[in-house]
């Protein structure tokens, strides 16, 4: 659907990182993790095209809907500048949500920099339903780290990576998690966010460990709606038959195995 | 009331406003939005003879006042299009269009035969965009000669109604819709996209996968217009117009340029509701001009 969504927040929660806090009471019913926004950003055709973000959270009692974004150009620089009050024209929620297993107990959450946001709203849920969560957060240096006691349910058992070693693991996110696994492998299931070389790294890798994985992806998007072919991730089906699907509409939740890399 | 109605030679339709080729999917997606009724015609994605996988991604890439796109004609083929999603858009009761696309004379013969045999369809666009393989990859659409020879005969395999969509991409488009209408062409679309590309600065390389693209949206409007007009000078036949409408405005200086109708594109991803709307506004702006029917101001601004 497409809604004008009230801004009750638009902040700077660390360096280039902004929390929005929108209010529109039926996309907030309607949302699952997994799921995304097409925000058109301005009113004319400056930048002309929407932007996709993930949906960070979504509160049906409340008609609140979050997204957290980084600032990476034009439409991001511009978002920012969305004032208390103010109105942003929302196209959703689109796209295909996780799909947790109900028998698993134990759900890892995968994410690097600003891919923590999908999960978060994910995490919440899981945890609502009574389940393990464990975080695995990568990013390049402390400073661009989340608070993400502000965002996930007290449970929620965080281990922290940085490339420079300024806060907790000095290295990969992928690194820290497979350093864990020695520990003794439990029946889990992982979901995963970040960039695309660190999801190819982990879709490779679990190849060996064979946990379920679900990964969110990104590709560049025209309608968000399925309508164009624009949004493009190659794909291998059984048969070992390669061919496209699409990000916004059966993704952007794929199946590590299903993703031709 | 104001009447919609028009006639493109062969062809009418009940409002002058479709939706074009390659923007509206086979429908689907946008009957959540509104009734796919409403409109004038769906052109749907360019159909060709065996399914298309497409191009590498990325294959959107945004730009001033627009886009580029290298979707590579990614389609399903006549096989399946006729399975399953003809029949899908047919319950939507949307007037329909199809645009086909082929790498050689035979691709599009044989689809033009088939789809004529078809019940339900308006009228067959024919994507020129292409290049031929067998001539050695010279794009049917901007050679008099491969052209020509291509719509005659199509013209001959086929009872339906016949658009040929002119691409851009050429030297002198007015010789090229004279020579669409001596081959036996119906109508004529124009404009298809523009080829352009983009560099990603930071890579060092061609941003969009397939490395170039085609150009749409707002920031093409002024060479489309242009084509319009100039066309419409050498041709009897109608004219569909296309390239960056978005709103009343744009859209009414395509049909004092010449257009006859006119179809709605990239602005489709912008705002879902873009055709309704454009729809409702043309209904307003005639009454409120005291219109009976949008010829009184096909090509009014005509020098
Ligand atoms: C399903 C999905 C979910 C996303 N969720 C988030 C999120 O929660 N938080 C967040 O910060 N970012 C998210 N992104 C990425 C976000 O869409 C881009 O950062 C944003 O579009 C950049 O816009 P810009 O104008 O600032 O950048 P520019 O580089 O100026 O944008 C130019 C064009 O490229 C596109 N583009 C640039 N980077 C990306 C990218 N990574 N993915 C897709 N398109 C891109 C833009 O949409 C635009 O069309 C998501 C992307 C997708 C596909
Ligand atoms: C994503 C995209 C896909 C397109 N695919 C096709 C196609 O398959 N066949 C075709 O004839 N034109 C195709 N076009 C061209 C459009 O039908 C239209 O001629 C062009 O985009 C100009 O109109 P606009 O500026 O309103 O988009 C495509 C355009 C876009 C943006
Ligand atoms: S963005 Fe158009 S199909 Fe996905």
């Amino acid at each position: 659907m497409l809604a004008k969504a009230r801004v009750l927040r638009n902040e700077e929660i660390v360096p280039g990182c902004y929390y929005l806090q929108l209010e529109e009471w039926q996309i907030a019913r309607g949302s699952l993790p997994g799921q995304f926004l097409h925000v058109r950003i301005v009113d004319n055709i400056a930048p002309f095209l929407r932007r996709p973000f993930s949906i960070a959270g979504a509160f049906p009692d409340s008609g609140r809907v979050d997204i957290i974004y980084r600032i990476v150009g034009k439409g991001t620089e511009l978002l920012s500048r969305l004032g208390k009050g103010e109105y942003l024209d929302c196209l959703g929620p689109l796209g295909t949500p996780f799909s947790p297993a109900r028998d698993i107990a134990v759900s890892v959450l995968l994410a690097g920099g600003v891919g923590i946001a999908p999960l978060l709203f994910l995490a919440r849920i899981l945890s609502g339903e009574g389940k393990k969560i464990l975080v695995y957060y990568g990013a390049s240096t402390s400073g661009e780290l989340l608070p993400l006691k502000e965002f996930l349910p007290k449970k929620a058992e965080v281990f922290l990576a940085t490339e420079d070693g300024s806060a907790g693991y000095r290295g990969l996110v992928t690194d820290l998690f497979e350093s864990t696994l020695v520990a003794g492998t439990r029946r889990a299931e992982i979901f995963a966010c970040g960039p695309k070389p660190m999801l190819k790294i982990l879709a490779q890798k679990n190849r060996y460990w064979g946990y379920p994985m679900q990964l969110s992806l990104e590709e560049r998007m025209a309608c968000g709606i399925g309508a164009c072919q624009g949004c493009a991730v190659k794909v291998r089906s059984e048969d070992d038959k390669t061919g496209y699907l699409r990000v916004c509409r059966e993704g952007p939740v794929f199946d590590f195995q299903e993703v031709a890399w | 009331m104001a009447n919609l109605e028009v006639n493109l030679g062969p062809l009418k339709l009940k409002n002058p406003v479709l939706a074009a080729s390659g923007t509206f999917g086979f429908g689907e997606e946008y009957a959540s939005f509104f009734e796919l009724e409403k409109l004038g015609a769906v052109i749907v994605n360019s159909l060709t003879l065996k399914p298309k996988q497409g191009n590498p991604p990325p294959r959107i890439a945004e730009t001033p006042a627009g886009m580029l796109n290298s979707i590579g004609l990614q389609n399903p083929g006549l096989e399946a299009f006729l399975e399953k999603d003809f029949p899908r858009l047919k319950s939507l009761n949307a007037a329909v269009i199809i645009n086909i696309a082929g790498d050689t004379e035979d691709d599009y013969l044989t689809l033009a035969r088939e789809l004529s045999e078809i019940n339900g369809i308006l009228a067959l666009e024919l994507n020129l965009s292409c290049p031929n393989v067998k001539e050695g990859g010279i794009f049917f659409g901007n050679s008099v000669d491969v052209m020509s020879r291509l719509i005659s005969k199509v013209r001959r395999a086929c009872r339906l109604p016949l658009i040929v969509k002119l691409t851009p991409n050429v030297t002198d488009i007015v010789e090229l819709a004279e020579a669409a209408e001596s081959s036996g062409a119906d109508i004529l679309s124009l404009i298809n996209t523009l080829k352009g590309m983009v560099i990603d600065v930071s890579k060092r390389s061609p941003l969009l996968g397939n490395i170039t693209g085609g150009l749409s949206g707002p920031a093409v409007r002024p060479v489309a217009v242009r084509m319009v007009y100039e066309v419409y000078r050498s041709v009897k036949i109608p004219i569909i117009g296309m390239g960056g409408i978005s709103n009343l405005d744009d859209a009414l200086q395509f049909f004092l340029a010449g257009a006859r109708a006119v179809a709605v594109g990239s602005a489709n991803f912008i705002d879902p509701y873009t055709i309704p709307r454009l729809i409702s506004d043309l209904q307003q702006f005639m009454e409120s001009e005291g219109l009976h029917s949008i010829d009184e101001i096909v090509g009014a601004a005509q020098r």
